[in-house]
């Protein structure tokens, strides 16, 4: 894949003006709105936190050693780092089989279904965590559900259950629109081939369809667990806020705490990038590995 | 193809209706009433035509904002922020385009150490004799060079009464695992750094600025211990869940407090179940105070804004509306009378309750709290 | 692609459609039922009113806030959709220096935590109109035009990995035989490459732009005086009470919204018809 698409030599010229125009506008914002606060936050990473909450530029590396030294803040990240994994699993399991549901639809019910998943996330996020507690509160939905069954009633929310929930609940769409992405590319006559070589369904799947997907899920998993790994405010809601994730621990030491830790709060956010963007880009080359 | 350009009809037609709609409403401005006295002292020359005030939610009864504007002719847009530190890093990074800031106590001092805000013209603001004297000259401003009072409060204890007949006297009720076994889940503790240790300090006999390590370990280990009993750490919506019944125990500012008794204007009504208490091992007070940033060129007109919420019958008004406490003395009287009855109640200090009240102050040592509160939810 | 025949499989997966939809809808049934209650928690069935859709039409803050938010969402993701379809292509199809490192920054977007972009933006802002006051003498205040600017910023990386993925499994062979007969690469891409990615690319717009609507702390710290957006409103709201009039203004963006979906599908089809 040099040159995707052009063959004549002559057109290199004409390829190369087309890349440019291609990046230009992006670089730009990319460059502009994050490369520079990258930088920054950097500098402040290695930099002293002063007594009102300005940061004092004195190198130091003294941030780190905390953030990898003390076992709360290590806590935390295999916390959050745990719920993002858990969310991104089911994310994935309930939503495979929804885009492929949606992709093997006639096109006249593609788009309406597409719609259909995303409609519900177009209403506040607030008011939909709110909807949740009143379905899982003691006197809810499913409570009064389950009573009627004769069976006792649980104490569904705050927990850990409920958190789970509401992630899988607003994550979901995250995961579907990628895979659908991917599917909808995908040739089903490959599966017909490979049952009439005799292969199973099963078989067919694994080794044929998950493969040739593979992008479409590497990147859903991405969008659903980054998010999912920084998030706090899910967690504080319908968890009670009886403990800490990485967001809330970045949220404090930015913004929360007297005086706030900006230094302390941008060595965990270069942590955080710095694992996230590793795991990430391993996680595509495994991928792209799978399908050749 | 056909679907294709089905989609693309659907996004194009909803983008089309956003579009339509999309243009931002102007609030009409209404012409300054000429027939106005101009006998109070002043300037209308001077004033500007708008005023940008950077308020706490829903902490000004927005109908002053209209009266203002009727009188003066100068319209006022409030907008708003949930914590000091939000507000204090969009001022620091330089032209948010704010004239006025709420911040609380430490912040002013944060915020004027800092350069950020502007000196208080005292010739200005003839109503500033009606604050209560005992509320001025406070650690974080001396002689309110930067800073006037707007509203304060206290931190105590909320509770149904049906729930504690005999009414709550100690810290114990919040702390003691006998006594919270019997109301397990349906305890809340604010989700503060500074107020909850704060807390856990004066239970055990401490100041809440306390910050050796004996006394930080003690209550950490006294924090951890709370954790399973409580339904949350819930700083916001406090007042609706125990006005609800959601929560039947609560350690709560006293306006929070005193909307779940009250209801909330329109928003919800209140329950006449709920009191609040100063526990007799003391508890904190705070207040919210008025300052002019330093970058506002409406500096004249902030003044006048200032004075204006600072009548007597005006600042009754919004007390009754807000629900925190007043510092103008000359409001109380006119505040109405179901506020002077939980007044008398509890939900503000008198004399006594003063005595067991503190201050939180914040310094260098200040980060042992940051290091507590993480330590308390990373179990 | 032919509709297979219906089979364990199929009714299987119909099964876990209809479930998830009843997972999805299950919160929006509670919210739209409660924009009707008389219980201003809007936690209990205490009987029916229309008080809160009056509420909420008296509240003009509200519906500027709302109006500001579709705006803003509408812009961004119009803008990130174009810039980040160019991107990429250009990651797909082409090898240049330095692309290993633009892939690394476009992923920047979707691994820095929100709150230190939100703060990292508010100091871009600040420093850039100082700057301008200083060489022109006009000082710029925040407001809309710098909230649409940071969200096309956060949602241009999501469009991009949305649209690789069609890019990925794309069959070169297409645009090569265009080329072949003749049409030069606008053609080709126009006529081949464009409509066969369009799912991608809508995909990764309707992403974004159900992330702009929803961002709290980035418009929170880039919104300026007097332009207030819906998710900082709420908010807001959560402090003191959120009341039925926002799930009054869910329900009717609901409504739209699903109206909308449903005009267009009969439009299209009456179109197909004529």
């Amino acid at each position: 894949m040099a040159i995707g698409g052009i063959t004549a030599a002559g057109a290199r010229s004409g390829a190369r003006r087309r890349l440019a125009m291609l990046l230009a506008p992006g670089l730009f914002w990319l460059i502009a709105f994050f490369a520079i606060p990258l930088v920054v936050v950097l500098a402040y990473s290695v930099a002293v936190p002063g007594p009102t909450g300005r940061v004092e530029w004195r190198f130091t590396l003294e941030n780190y050693q905390r953030l990898f030294g003390e076992t709360l803040y290590v806590s935390a990240y295999v916390r959050s780092l745990w719920v993002g994994l858990l969310t991104t699993l089911i994310c994935l399991v309930a939503g495979y089989p929804l885009a492929l549901f949606i992709v093997r639809q006639p096109p006249a019910w593609r788009a309406a279904l597409l719609f259909l998943i995303l409609i519900p996330f177009w209403t506040n996020f607030l008011v939909r965590t709110y909807a949740w507690m009143i379905i899982l509160s003691n006197n809810g939905i499913v409570n009064t559900a389950i009573q009627s069954l004769g069976l006792p009633r649980q104490i569904l929310y705050p927990g850990e259950g409920a958190v789970l929930v509401g992630l899988v609940y607003g994550q979901l769409p995250f995961m579907v629109l990628p895979l659908v992405a991917a599917l909808d590319r995908f040739d089903f006559t490959l599966m017909e081939a490979a049952a009439d070589l005799g292969a199973s369904r099963r078989r067919a799947f694994w080794r044929i369809m998950l493969p040739l997907t593979a992008p479409g899920i590497a990147a859903g998993s991405v969008l659903v667990f980054i998010p999912t790994v920084g998030q706090f405010v899910v967690s504080d809601l319908l968890g009670g806020a009886k403990v800490d994730f990485l967001g809330n621990l970045l949220q404090r030491l930015f913004t929360r705490s007297n005086p706030p830790n900006w230094p302390l709060g941008s060595a965990m956010a270069v942590i955080f990038m710095v694992v996230l963007t590793v795991a990430i880009v391993a996680y595509f080359r495994a991928t792209a590995e799978e399908r050749r | 193809m056909k679907q294709l350009s089905r989609f693309v009809l659907i996004v194009a037609s909803l983008m089309l209706l956003v579009a339509c709609g999309g243009t931002a409403p102007t609030t009409p401005t209404a012409a300054p009433s000429s027939d106005a006295p101009a006998t109070d002292g002043v300037d209308r020359e001077q004033l500007a035509q708008e005023l940008r005030v950077y308020n706490w939610t829903d902490y000004i009864d927005p109908a002053l904002l209209d009266a203002f504007e009727q009188e003066y002719g100068v319209r006022v847009i409030v907008d708003n922020y949930d914590a000091n530190e939000d507000m204090i890093a969009k001022v620091r990074a330089g032209g948010s385009g704010y004239d006025i800031v709420v911040p609380s106590d430490y912040a002013v001092e944060t915020m004027w150490r800092d350069d950020l805000l502007q000196e208080i013209n005292r010739t200005w603001l003839p109503n500033l004799g009606n604050l209560e004297p005992s509320l001025l000259d406070k650690y974080f401003d001396p002689g309110n060079r930067y800073s006037v009072p707007y509203m304060y409060g206290i931190t105590g204890i909320a509770y149904h009464r049906s729930a504690f007949p005999d009414g709550i006297t100690s810290w114990a009720a919040l702390f003691d695992p006998v006594q919270l076994e019997r109301v397990r889940g349906q305890v809340s503790m604010l989700d503060d750094e500074r107020e909850t240790p704060g807390a856990a300090l004066r239970y055990l006999g401490h100041s809440l600025n306390a910050t050796d390590a004996a006394a930080i370990a003690e209550a950490t280990a006294l924090l951890q211990a709370q954790t399973e009993y409580l339904a949350a750490y819930n700083s916001s919506d406090v007042n609706r869940k125990l006005s609800s019944g959601e929560y039947l125990i609560a350690h709560a500012w006293s306006g929070q407090a005193m909307q779940a008794r009250n209801g909330l204007g329109d928003e919800f009504a209140g329950n006449p179940e709920i009191a609040f208490v100063i526990p007799n091992e003391g508890g904190a007070i705070w207040m919210d105070n008025m300052a002019i940033l330093k970058e506002s060129p409406n500096a004249y007109t902030a003044h006048v804004f200032i004075d204006f919420l600072m009548r007597p019958e005006i600042a009754a008004q919004n007390a009754g509306y807000i629900g925190y406490l007043t510092p103008n003395a000359a409001a109380l009287a006119l505040l109405p009378d179901s506020i002077k009855a939980l007044y008398a109640e509890g939900f503000a200090p008198d004399a006594t309750v003063m005595q067991r009240l503190e201050w939180m102050v914040r310094d260098e040592q200040s980060t042992v709290f940051t290091e507590l509160w993480t330590a308390v939810k990373g179990q | 692609m032919a509709r297979q025949a219906p089979d364990a499989g199929g009714l299987l997966l119909r099964l876990h459609t209809g479930a998830t939809l009843v997972f999805l809808y299950a919160p929006i049934v509670v919210l739209v039922v409660f924009s009707f209650t008389s219980d201003s928690f809007g936690v209990r069935w205490t009987g029916f009113t229309l008080q809160w859709y009056e509420r909420l039409f008296r509240d003009e803050r509200l519906i500027g806030a709302t109006l500001n938010t579709l705006l803003v969402a509408t812009i961004s993701t119009v803008i990130a959709t174009v810039i980040g379809t160019m991107l990429a292509f250009a990651m797909e199809r082409y090898r240049f220096r330095g692309r290993t490192g633009l892939e690394a920054l476009l992923y920047v977007p979707i691994v820095i935590p929100e709150i230190v972009m939100a703060l990292a933006l508010l100091g871009f802002f600040a420093l850039a109109f100082g700057l301008i006051d200083a060489w022109f003498g006009v000082r710029p205040v925040m407001g809309l035009a710098t909230v649409i600017i940071a969200h096309v910023a956060f949602t241009i990386s999501f469009v991009v990995v949305v649209v690789r993925t069609s890019l990925k499994s794309f069959d070169l062979r297409l645009e090569e035989a265009a080329a072949d007969l003749g049409a030069d690469p606008w053609q080709t891409f126009r006529h081949i490459t464009l409509p066969l990615i369009l799912p991608g690319i809508i995909g990764g717009a309707l992403l974004g732009f159900t992330l702009s609507l929803d961002d709290f702390i980035i418009t929170f710290f880039t919104t300026g005086p007097g332009t207030s957006l819906l998710p900082v409103e709420v908010y807001g709201q959560v402090k003191r009470a959120i009341t039925p009039k926002i799930n009054a203004l869910s329900t009717l963006m609901l409504v739209a919204s699903i109206t909308l979906v449903f005009l267009s599908q009969f439009v299209q089809r009456r179109g197909r018809t004529a």
